[in-house]
């Protein structure tokens, strides 16, 4: 540093120092790790986008998601990128070319699954150390490598190591972490060799050693070894143990890596990694993450959903990590690091750790969405930026109704965009639904979603004088709105939860489920304490999510005894945001009983009359009009409850949006252009839906049809185009 | 039947703020503004007597003392629906503490002739409580301080209210009127204004008076009119906060230590 550099005095400074790795130096210490969005080799556009908008925001190094060596680790119907070819080479160059405008640098994790790619796609077999059928894909059984298969193996990722230097990556991973090849021979849970590649930890080691040694020696001058590491994969001695062979192999492997990438856990539960919110704060892997600076000489990096600057400073500070390790947090505000650069700390969009980002990978491939930022994957299709927006297109005022997820962050778009907005709820404080959900047992950092959507439109409001936050007063009218004055009106008033048993199975009522009755509560009658709960609690559902399991939890802690009867697969969704497996592990500690494959047919007063679903009986056949093609379901029991709790299914909050399309003669009259109807009073749906719907309205509202999205720019293969350069795209059969 | 309602246009803190050059206030540029908050109440009890009324019945004026900067209150009372407003400023008005205010507000009311004036109890960043109760006295008429319930139908020869005491009692009174109150924070819901009412206000008479036009000599205004002088504003030196660190067992350990020094 030069001697009359200004002297800075913040506290966060440790985390803008520079950091050699390698041939390649990291300009600060915020580094997003490689993870999955959807976009892959195939959308290019979508890939480049979305890095590339965290390299304007300031983070030092971009990765790809997991990336295949080789058609032989095809992980259809999940997404991942590859370097089979060079069609993959020309799009993944998009990336890279983005994300050194900016000055930093991109990764890429390559990737070989082994008996976890069920190579649907490809239709190859997987070659793996011993013979299983892995315990993430149960269908996918690999071949025992011998040496040939091993050469062949080592030299796929060494061919794609030389694609993706020529791709212009500046970080190239040997990926090991989440049980993938690397760590199927070093751990005795998958290799059960008795050769030189199994047995004793030298020999369990030697397959990711050799691999490492001839990466380095294709492209170690030129580009970063990284290696992502799960240094303790969770089960005891049966697996890798930080203490034993994690700190053995972090040493042996050390003088070939120049930067590590190390968590916890395997693929099969791989949210003890990417931990949601529900069960693990921000540093949850310290306790063994720590142990590495310990042995390693080189620069050290992991994840642990770290969201709070303090918190990173101080790691870096006592030197437990050398580098931030980052995937949500990074999704979420791609430009923390500039934020906290300028003081801006309560601007950071903080990631709330639901994992919707990662149930879109899990549910196989749709594009990432984030609960938080809108703006996630849509970088590219629909050109959104999550900190700039275009200048108003009118003088409309525009008139929001709701201040949920959804008419916050309309309002907040609008309002950035230069629009005078009035925002009107009739609760004392913006968030909604959020509100509720975030006073749920462990999902208090939901709240997160409401503070931001506060913290902005607070500060926007002051810029504004014409703008209002109008909270705490009487619900609007369809008279009021009338009569307001504004030139748009927005209704995003939400949902409720069905009051009468109505359902996704039935879609009927349950006769005898009335939530005015004093034995029977909607959510919101329970999470608002507005109902006598008794000791034995049924909670009846239909919903896929989180809140009967939510609301079991809650009422255990209160000292009811619960019983949850469920039409549908309880907690569904939860397994896509990796919180199914601790889900299910607290009801079982909770002692709830759980009654799946059942429905209500009736409901009396303390009990309930339920059903098993498959007991009408395999056998169909026509028996004419007004007869049932199956046999009359007997199973019919009755069942005794205190209080029945419904989460059969939920309903627009839409009133005032029919109201106002009822009167829509007087619009003109009134100076009203247009009403629009958004988030769950539209149809109900994930928080972060609600939340795109109410940024999407922003941006598009000066469009004739402002209700329904304009298109986006689809990335898909042009026919007539090879995808490799030189090949060819119409019907050729070999005869 | 007219009601006066006198608003101030008060200042808030940013996080950080500088004071003044001559250190007697806050540099207004670290300061944020809006309406005094108890006037939010008062404008709403004179809208709600109005409504109450019947249209035609009532006018309610709103008035402030200060520069051009004030008429974003006076505006935004009349989105809520006042009827008009009344801004009385000149530079001789500069210094003015609250007894030469409560001098140009009589001279108002003399001027405007309201049968009730509804004043916040006291204004949000100085906080003296005396420009109501100091009008009263110069008009001599009675007054009611700190009212949290108002019951009145125009026209009435009185008025009824209720008003918060210490220690959580209440005391009901009535007056004949005309009156002057001080309304508390909590007699109602204030209202927010909407888009029309904000683009209605900017067509609302809004008169700018100076201490002349009302009759009043350069020393009943201004330093020279005030009772007293704002000498010095300043943070006090010694620190009310600290940070506590280290492990847990430090921490309470330390906390410990406060809670004795501080009961000493």
């Amino acid at each position: 540093m030069p001697l009359d550099a200004p002297v800075s005095r913040s506290k966060y400074d440790v985390l803008f120092e520079p950091i050699q790795i390698g041939p390649k130096t990291l300009k600060n210490r915020f580094y997003q790790v490689p993870h999955c969005i959807g976009a892959g080799s195939d959308k290019p556009g979508f890939q480049a986008a979305h890095r590339s908008i965290k390299a304007e925001g300031g983070w030092a190094a971009m990765n790809t998601e997991y990336c295949s060596i080789h058609s032989e680790s095809d992980d259809t119907h999940r997404l991942s990128a590859r370097l089979w070819d060079d069609g993959d080479v020309h799009n993944l160059s998009a990336m890279t070319a983005a994300i050194h405008k900016f000055d930093a640098l991109a990764g890429v994790e390559l990737w070989y699954g082994g008996a976890h790619a069920p190579n649907m796609e490809s239709r190859q077999t997987p070659r793996g150390p011993s013979q299983y059928a892995s315990e993430f894909e149960t269908m996918t059984y690999c071949h025992e490598m011998d040496i040939d298969d091993i050469h062949d193996v080592q030299g796929f990722y060494v061919e794609a190591a030389k694609r993706a230097r020529d791709a212009g990556f500046d970080i190239i991973y040997c990926y090991g972490a989440h049980s993938y090849l690397p760590l199927q021979f070093l751990s005795p849970y998958y290799n059960k060799r008795t050769d030189k590649y199994g047995g004793s930890f030298e020999n369990r080691a030697r397959f990711w050693i050799e691999t490492l040694e001839k990466m380095k020696v294709a492209v170690g001058d030129e580009c970063a070894i990284a290696t992502r590491f799960a240094v303790d994969t969770l089960i005891g001695e049966d697996g890798v143990e930080i203490e034993r062979d994690g700190v053995k192999f972090i040493e042996m492997a050390d003088p070939l890596v120049d930067v590590w990438d190390v968590n916890v856990g395997d693929i099969a539960e791989w949210g003890e990694d990417a931990g949601p919110s529900r069960f693990y704060r921000q540093g949850h892997q310290l306790p063994w993450q720590k142990f590495v600076k310990d042995v390693s000489k080189k620069p050290v990096l992991g994840v642990g959903r770290f969201t709070d600057p303090e918190k990173m400073a101080e790691i870096v500070r006592s030197g437990q990590m050398d580098i931030i390790g980052a995937a949500r947090p990074s999704i979420s505000d791609p430009f923390l690091p500039q934020k906290i650069k300028e003081g801006r700390i309560d601007d950071i969009r903080t990631c709330i750790g639901c994992n919707v980002c990662i149930s879109r990978w899990e549910i196989g491939g749709p594009p990432m969405i984030c609960t938080q930022n809108a703006t996630a994957g849509e970088e590219y299709r629909r050109g959104w930026h999550p900190e700039k927006f275009p200048k108003k297109g009118s003088d409309d005022a525009v008139l929001v109704v709701g201040a949920g997820p959804s008419g916050a962050e309309c309002a907040r778009v609008l309002m950035e965009r230069g629009y005078t907005v009035h925002l009107v709820d009739s609760a004392e404080k913006v968030g909604g639904h959020v509100n509720d959900v975030s006073s749920l047992p462990g999902l208090g950092e939901w709240g997160y979603h409401r503070d931001y959507r506060e913290v902005q439109l607070g500060k926007l409001v002051k810029k504004n004088k014409q703008s209002q936050l109008a909270l705490g007063g009487a619900r609007l009218s369809v008279a009021d709105v009338l009569d307001y004055g504004a030139e748009k009106v927005v209704i995003a008033t939400g949902s409720h939860w069905s009051t009468d048993g109505r359902n996704a199975l039935t879609h009927a009522p349950i006769p005898g489920i009335d939530a005015s009755l004093p034995y029977i509560a909607t959510p919101e009658q329970v999470i608002l304490g507005q109902k006598k709960i008794g000791k034995k609690v049924i909670i009846l559902n239909a919903d896929p999510y989180f809140m009967a399991p939510s609301l079991a939890q809650k009422l255990h802690q209160d000292g009811h005894d619960v019983t949850v009867v469920t039409g549908v697969e309880l907690g569904r969704y939860m397994h896509f945001t990796l919180e199914y497996p601790n889900m299910h592990r607290m009801l079982h500690e909770m002692h709830v009983e759980v009654i799946g494959d059942h429905w209500a047919s009736k409901v009396e007063e303390g009990r309930i009359e339920l059903y098993n679903l498959w007991g009408d009986g395999s056998e169909r056949r026509y028996n004419g009009p007004g007869r049932m093609p199956r046999n009359p379901n007997t199973s019919h029991t009755w069942h005794n409850f205190d209080t029945l709790v419904v989460v059969t299914g939920r309903k627009s909050n839409d009133e005032l949006y029919r109201g106002l399309k009822e009167r829509k003669a007087e619009w003109d009259k009134n100076g009203i252009k247009d009403v629009y109807v958004i988030g769950d009073a539209w149809a109900p749906k994930l928080i972060a839906d609600s939340t795109f719907e109410g940024h999407r309205l922003a941006r598009e509202i000066e469009e004739p049809k402002a209700q329904f999205p304009k298109p986006y720019r689809r990335e898909v293969s042009v026919f007539g185009t090879p995808y490799i350069p030189g090949g060819f795209t119409d019907i050729r059969y070999e005869v | 039947m007219k009601i006066l309602v006198p608003v101030k246009r008060t200042a808030s803190l940013d996080d950080e703020f500088e004071m003044r050059d001559d250190g007697r206030d806050v540099d207004a540029d670290f300061c944020e503004y809006d309406i005094n908050e108890f006037d939010e109440f008062s404008v709403e009890e004179a809208i709600k007597i109005k409504e109450a009324a019947g249209e035609g019945t009532v006018e309610v004026v709103v008035m402030t003392v200060g520069p051009e900067d004030a008429d974003e209150v006076l505006r935004k009372c009349l989105a809520k629906g006042a009827d008009r407003g009344i801004r009385v400023w000149d530079d001789a008005l500069e210094g003015s503490d609250q007894m030469a205010i409560a001098r140009i507000i009589a001279k108002v009311v003399e001027r405007e002739q309201p049968e009730l004036v509804l004043t916040g109890a006291q204004s949000s960043d100085h906080g003296f409580a005396q420009t109501g109760i100091a009008l009263a006295g110069i008009l001599g008429w009675p007054h009611g301080a700190v009212v949290s319930f108002l019951e009145y139908t125009p026209g009435a020869p009185s008025l009824a209210f209720r008003r918060e005491l210490e220690g959580g009692l209440e005391q009901k009174a009535s007056i004949p009127m005309p009156a002057v109150l001080t309304i508390q924070l909590g007699i109602n819901r204030p209202r927010y204004a909407s888009l029309r009412g904000i683009r209605q206000a900017n067509s609302k008479p809004v008169d700018e008076l100076s201490h002349t036009d009302l009759g009043l000599t350069d020393d009943q205004v201004g330093e020279a009119g005030s009772l007293s002088r704002i000498r010095r504003m300043y943070v006090p030196e010694r620190g009310r906060s600290e940070m506590i660190q280290g492990t847990p067992a430090q921490q309470a350990s330390r906390i410990l230590q406060i809670i004795k020094d501080v009961r000493g």
